[in-house]
């Protein structure tokens, strides 16, 4: 499964609910495959959609939020894991698409491919999941729907050659029309 | 800064309407801090770009927010102030405690502390230094520019060594 077929499944399952998105490829497959007013994307500032996410996570506590994240992307700020384990927000779901690679800037190694990410997150008091194709999206998301965050799925994704189209919402109206959504 | 006027200073923004502070310890800013703890309103974070990404969450659902640091963190955060901050528009206080205002302050502190008015400049931040005489303008003039979406910076001198 590619990241943006992994992406277009999920984001459906998610329907209207808020994403905030991580800069490079993530935000552009959101964009073409879900585009819609409540996702954020972060199209600068890598690594920080986890910590958007949990802002807007814990003044909106009704709301579940959601996060698509990289492998590159957390491992820039796995401190954010802390901070969102430490707070245990119910409402957060942080997907990690992880192809162990930099896919955006040409595809170099990312060392998640060395590491557990996902014992990180059990040790950082997230719930954790995984999906390693597509036949599993479904179930894993319905079990989550029934469970209480902080939630951590890691989606195994491959490298593709296909590279979608840039997010072109200025990012002042991407920022407005999220806040809109959010009330 | 005095004790009493950084406490006030943080009460002062709260009856302004600033609801989130954020951030990352300073022991210039250790008062300011810590009335905020007293009252349950401090978020501390593991990184200063990692507060700056929680407050803009936070902002997103319309609440006025604030991001505490010292300026070595300032000056790990320029980016994401630039491609976050700036770029979507997100209306923020950044309250940096100045180290190497002094000359003879701790030598890690030097250069940052002799840059930090050139680095502000340089990014298009508005801002402030924020004194006990002052201290009361300054936060109204940070709380009006929340009111037009604009980010500030209001900036507290490190005037004493330990």
């Amino acid at each position: 499964m590619i990241r943006k077929e992994a992406v277009q499944l999920i984001a459906k399952e998610i329907g209207n609910q808020p994403i905030i998105s991580a800069n490079g490829f993530m935000s552009r497959d959101l964009y073409e495959t879900n585009e819609k007013k409540s996702n954020f994307y972060m199209i600068g500032s890598m690594g920080l959609a986890s910590s958007i996410g949990l802002g807007v996570a814990l003044k909106k506590p009704k709301k579940k939020i959601h996060i698509f994240d990289g492998d590159g992307n957390i491992l820039m700020n796995l401190g954010s894991l802390v901070t969102i384990g430490s707070l245990k927000p119910k409402n957060l779901i942080h997907f990690i698409f992880d192809n162990n690679s930099h896919e955006s800037t040409g595809g170099q190694p990312c060392n998640s491919s060395q590491i557990e990410l996902k014992k990180i997150a059990d040790a950082t008091k997230f719930k954790t999941y995984k999906i390693t194709n597509k036949n599993e999206i479904k179930k894993i998301m319905l079990k989550i729907k029934k469970e209480t965050g902080p939630i951590l799925v890691m989606v195994k994704i491959n490298n593709s050659k296909t590279k979608s189209i840039r997010v072109d919402i200025t990012p002042p109206n991407i920022k407005t029309r999220f806040m809109k959504s959010l009330k | 800064m005095n004790e009493k006027v950084q406490r006030e200073i943080f009460n002062l923004l709260v009856k302004k309407g600033v609801k989130n502070f954020v951030g990352v310890p300073d022991s210039t800013l250790k008062y300011f801090i810590d009335e905020g703890l007293k009252k349950e309103k401090i978020l501390i974070t593991t990184r200063e770009e990692e507060a700056i990404g929680i407050a803009t969450g936070m902002s997103l659902v319309g609440e006025k927010s604030l991001v505490f640091m010292q300026n070595a963190g300032f000056a790990n955060s320029l980016s994401t102030i630039t491609s976050l901050v700036q770029l979507y528009q997100i209306p923020m206080i950044l309250l940096i405690g100045w180290r190497g205002f002094l000359k003879n302050d701790a030598p890690e502190h030097e250069k940052i502390g002799k840059i930090q008015p050139e680095l502000i400049k340089i990014i298009g931040l508005e801002s402030r230094i924020i004194d006990e005489k002052n201290m009361e303008k300054n936060c109204n003039w940070a709380i009006n520019k929340l009111k037009k979406e604009k980010t500030v910076g209001l900036i507290i001198k490190r005037d004493f060594l330990d």
